[in-house]
């Protein structure tokens, strides 16, 4: 015993020796797994820009951590002249890190700049273009102009492209700099950026609503899902938003870690090649569903950290039908399906999965062991990502099914549907169903949130029924956090907003 | 004829036990591996593919129905070792093969005909050396996609250049030595020159190579798997397993280690065996 | 000798042109980078992709972007990384220190380890001391980098919190790094050392320069060593490559802020500016390296430097 109380002092006193001195009192660490390169709020759509972003800028509207839109910049909003103008009231005195004042020319300029050339570089611009032009009315207040009927805009106005950015700021120094050293109007201000190491930022004490309690926050880059665990363990971090599933146990273990799971917007299916051999038939592709023990995956190797789909979104997505149950697990009905539709036993069938992704390579074998069990041969065949999505699922040269991922983050199954169903569409290579395409049509070109919503679930109903994919689960969204931090407010899109976050 | 190589002297006692030691334990490691792996497909007929969730991660010397544990995917461990072992073995070998036959034959001809041959062979060589490995593998494997065959293949063409360029450095000492150089006084052909004078004295180095490399590319697959590219994850190899069982290794170290036991002993012997091959060949032969 | 270094000189040129070609040219052959910077927006149609490409400067056939890279690489400029318009020759410059750090700390702590471990083994050989050594090298050729590193990691921060697990904090990031490399990197170099020294012991101006009654070290450090001195710097020259190689690796698991790293997601995110310097500026130090060994070894065995 005496040599572990031994390595116990040296244990301290070498720790005290190897700890960053981020790690006094009012400093939060942050693991992000993906360094966007650009704080530029039209610059990207990656998610870890929003870990970031959303403390640095604000919208005119927000979305709380339970998916719920409040005001802004903007206190209120009304929707005019048959919703072809949308009206916003600022909100007054508010004023951005560099001392310039958020009013409407800040906002129009914003859009104008989005809408724009600048704009059209980058990947954000196409969310937005319901909308004509933006027009000041007075200093406090501005209209929307829009062309065409867009349901989920106001989910958008609260996501990156709408972020408000400061007009003099930008026009001084140039997108380019702007990109390096944000300014905006958030709850944090930017101070320091290593390029793939980390990212500082301080508070904002004159924020508007409320001064953060936190002194400082700092983002580290951290791709491996492993290091940002073991960083988790040794106390040098306080909050990871990649973990492996595997470890969750063992930080739970740990006294000063905690492991937070909540639903989140990414759902997993695996999606027919209708149009490739056996896979032709309706039957068989019920079948190959029934034959797989989904509930099972998510319990063993999931461990719980998600939730059974029936339709290609997640719990909290709009459009979703609770009513709409998965076709149940039955080997047995699986096997004499498929015997009826003459498929014989031992046949091929290849599942194309992104092979970085360590967790679903497991949920990828299960399948294939489910699907041997009822007398499907399967060979998985791994692509990097970006091929992935990139060559093989646009042009068609898939295998009979494949991982299909889709991170939701509207929280709307429109945004999903219609890129998963619509003729041509990116990430539709096979299907071509006219049916479909006229209600995925009709719910994107009306205002009707209730119609709306009974579209999306007559859309996610006739999927079902049409066997197009194998729903497999829902995401939990999980973050790793050190007990230290208090009042975090996580939300389940990875867009922190920390400011009434604490640490002991 | 040999005038310019010393023998080492007959070293008495330990040193010829050592060397006879050296045989046995390498011959036993690797015989007793290469035959577990081998039958494996008979004692395992399942092919360790079984899967069971329940029985997940199960803890090994526990029940005779696992004795080494499970994997994340209920899957029999010690199956999934001794049947990881064929693709592990096969992409060691087969890929080692290709590279020094095609590597020896390249050294040779560019080291003892020099000239224009050799100059386009040491370009070729700065090339491939200038290219890091791993780089060139995620750039080949992103178009081709992965599978044994393209593995083994970016194996051989990137590792040929390591016995061309210490196969033709060997061959520009040897055939300046006087032994050499009386032979062609002589007229003996070149053919037989490199075929008698040459190559066995080259061998050598060349075989301890071989070994080494064997171990390398078994690693090295392993490590393709890490970065995420690699063969079908149904079908077992030690790398595979060895970079699946990572996030495991505080929770279900069997997972990993077994596998990381398997490819040590097996190196262990190739290597003892390897060593023993370069002394009866040549002791006096510098690497 | 001048003519020798003009001649390799110009061979080395033309070699960095012949990889940054290959690897500009395979690194496009698959992949979208404007699909990668699109993932996850709604209804990304073909057109926004197109402008996206246009603004990349990726709608001009590749002859053309290819002349364009080294054009710009000749005044410095390696353009700037599609993943948000950072310079490339700022990524680059924060990166290539904390490679070139990793690698000749690890190097020389491989040297250090390896020479007289392979010394004492080949002077002892066939005793204890010979075959202890010889089976140590042998186990640690054994493991794969990454695992090696996990293991480390396990044991010197989570077990026992000694060392940081991650990044780049100061000298003390690089032990566990450097300790992974050099491990790996030994075990050949000790094997290597010894067989060197094997052959030289029992040459016949050894056994010269022993009957003339100089002492045994000189002996050794100075006769032997010398010739030891080819296969080992053949060795290192060629290792160097290698040693980049298996960089990339230890520099992930270890969120090492390298040019491994940076190359790494450049090739996964198709970031072709990113990918094109750092490759470019990898085989200039490899190619360099090697210029460096053929010199030297052009130098220690003057026969080589005939022709």
């Amino acid at each position: 015993m005496k040599l572990k109380s031994f390595f116990a002092a040296t244990t301290v006193v070498l720790a005290s020796l190897v700890s960053p001195a981020t790690q006094a009192s009012g400093t939060l660490n942050v693991a992000l797994h993906q360094d966007p390169g650009n704080w530029d709020p039209i610059a990207t759509f990656l998610v870890s820009w929003g870990a970031v972003g959303s403390q640095v800028f604000d919208g005119l509207l927000m979305r709380t951590p339970d998916m719920k839109l409040v005001p802004g910049l903007a206190t209120k909003w009304e929707f005019l002249e048959k919703n072809t103008k949308l009206r916003f009231t600022l909100r007054p005195n508010v004023k951005f890190h560099n001392g310039e004042p958020l009013d409407a020319e800040a906002v129009k300029f914003t859009f104008d700049r989005l809408l724009g050339e600048e704009g059209k570089k980058g990947p954000q611009q196409s969310n937005y273009n319901a909308i004509e032009k933006v027009v000041v009315v007075n200093p406090g207040t501005v209209d929307f102009l829009l062309k065409s009927p867009d349901p989920v805009l106001l989910t958008k106005l609260a996501g990156y492209g709408a972020m408000i950015v400061p007009p003099k700021y930008i026009k001084e120094k140039g997108s380019q700099y702007f990109g390096m050293n944000p300014v905006g109007t958030g709850p944090f201000k930017f101070t320091d950026y290593k390029p793939k190491v980390s990212l500082s930022l301080e508070r904002n004490g004159a924020y508007w609503g409320g001064a953060p309690k936190l002194d400082q926050l700092v983002y580290r880059f951290i791709s491996e899902p492993a290091t940002q665990a073991a960083e988790l363990q040794a106390g040098r971090l306080d909050v990871a938003n990649q973990i492996p599933l595997a470890m969750i146990e063992t930080l739970k273990k740990d006294s000063k870690l905690t492991v937070v799971s909540m639903d989140g917007p990414v759902a997993l299916a695996l999606r027919y090649n209708t149009q490739r051999g056996i896979m032709k038939d309706r039957e068989v592709r019920k079948a190959l569903t029934m034959a797989v023990d989904r509930d099972a995956i998510i319990k063993s190797i999931l461990l719980g950290n998600a939730k059974p789909i029936a339709s290609f979104q997640g719990v909290l997505s709009f459009g979703n039908d609770p009513a709409l149950k998965p076709l149940p697990f039955n080997p047995t009905l699986a096997k004499a399906m498929l015997k009826k539709a003459g498929v014989k036993p031992g046949a091929q069938i290849q599942l194309d999965f992104r092979g970085p992704d360590s967790n679903f390579r497991e949920v990828a074998q299960a399948v294939a062991g489910y699907l041997q069990a009822v007398g499907i041969t399967v060979s998985l065949k791994p692509y990097e990502t970006n091929v992935l999505l990139n060559d093989i699922i646009p042009n068609g040269k898939t295998g009979e099914m494949w991982q299909n991922q889709w991170g939701g983050w509207t929280f709307d199954y429109d945004n999903t549907a219609y890129a998963m169903y619509y003729t041509k569409q990116r990430w539709n290579p096979y299907d071509d169903d006219a049916k479909l395409n006229a209600l995925l049509h009709l719910q994107r070109n009306t205002w009707d949130q209730v119609s709306r919503k009974a579209t999306l679930q007559q859309i996610s109903r006739y999927v079902a029924d049409q066997a197009l994919e194998m729903p497999l689960y829902s995401l939990n969204t999980i973050y790793g956090l050190n007990k230290r931090a208090k009042n975090m407010a996580l939300p389940a899109d990875g867009r922190f907003r920390f400011v009434e976050a604490t640490v002991d | 004829m040999n005038s310019m190589q010393t023998a080492a002297p007959a070293p008495a006692g330990r040193s010829m036990q050592w060397r006879s030691l050296e045989f046995v334990l390498g011959a036993l490691l690797s015989g007793v591996m290469l035959t577990l792996v081998l039958t494996s497909v008979w004692i395992f007929p399942d092919r360790g593919s079984l899967m069971d969730l329940a029985a997940r991660l199960s803890q090994p010397f526990a029940h005779w129905d696992h004795v080494l544990g499970t994997d994340p995917l209920g899957r029999d461990v010690l199956a999934r070792v001794l049947v990881g072992g064929r693709i592990s073995l096969m992409v060691g070998f087969v890929s080692v093969l290709g590279a020094s036959v095609l590597g020896i034959a390249i050294g040779l001809v560019a080291g003892y005909y020099r000239g224009f041959w050799d100059m386009l062979l040491m370009r070729c060589v700065d090339v491939q050396l200038a290219l890091p490995f791993i780089l060139v593998a995620l750039t080949f494997i992103s178009i081709l996609g992965g599978g044994l065959g393209n593995i083994i293949l970016f194996m051989v063409v990137s590792q040929w250049v390591q016995y061309a360029r210490l196969v033709r450095g060997m061959v520009l000492s040897v055939r300046e030595r006087e032994f050499v150089q009386a032979a062609r006084a002589f007229g003996v052909r070149d053919l037989a020159m490199l075929r008698h004078h040459i190559l066995p004295n080259v061998l050598g180095p060349v075989i301890i190579l071989m070994t080494l490399n064997v171990a390398n590319n078994i690693l090295l697959e392993s490590s393709l798997t890490f970065l995420g590219l690699g063969v079908d994850p149904l079908i077992p190899s030690w790398g595979g397993m060895l970079a699946d069982g990572r996030t495991y290794m505080q929770t279900a170290w069997w997972v990993s280690v077994f596998p990381g036991v398997a490819i040590m002993l097996t190196v262990l012997g190739l290597n003892l065996l390897g060593d023993w091959l370069r002394d009866r060949i040549d002791p006096t032969v510098k690497l | 000798m001048g003519g020798f270094l003009i001649k390799r000189l110009l061979q080395a040129i033309f070699v960095v042109l012949v990889v940054t070609f290959l690897v500009s040219y395979a690194v496009r052959l698959s992949g979208d980078p404007a699909i990668m910077l699109s993932q996850g927006a709604g209804s990304v149609t073909e057109q926004d992709l197109q402008n996206i490409r246009k603004g990349l400067g990726l709608d001009r056939p590749f002859l053309v972007q290819y002349a364009d890279f080294v054009r710009a690489m000749l005044v410095g400029d390696f353009g700037q990384s599609f993943l948000g318009g950072t310079p490339v020759a700022r990524l680059i410059g924060d990166a290539l220190p904390a490679t070139l750090a990793l690698a000749s700390v690890s190097l020389l702590l491989s040297v250090l380890v390896s020479v007289p471990l392979g010394i004492q083994a080949a002077v002892n050989k066939g005793k204890r001391a010979d075959q202890f050594i010889r089976i140590i090298s042998l186990v640690g050729l054994s493991f794969p980098n990454f695992w090696l590193a996990i293991m480390l990691v396990l044991l010197l921060s989570i077990t026992f919190p000694l060392l940081p697990p991650s990044g780049w904090d100061g000298p003390i990031s690089l032990v566990m790094p450097a300790l992974t490399m050099a491990l790996i990197l030994s075990a050949t170099n000790v094997r290597l050392v010894r067989t060197a020294m094997l052959e030289t012991l029992s040459a016949q101006y050894i056994m010269v320069a022993r009957s003339k009654g100089l002492k045994e070290r000189v002996v050794l450090y100075k006769h032997a060593l010398r010739n030891c001195a080819i296969p080992l710097i053949t060795y290192i020259g060629l290792q160097f490559g290698n040693l980049i190689g298996g960089l990339v690796v230890v520099e992930k698991v270890f969120n090492w802020p390298g040019l491994g790293t940076l190359a790494f997601d450049a090739i996964a995110g198709r970031d072709y500016p990113v990918l094109q310097g750092t490759v470019t500026v990898l085989s200039i130090i490899i190619v360099a390296v090697n210029l460096l060994v053929d010199i030297a070894y052009g130098l220690v065995d003057p026969r080589i430097r005939t022709k």
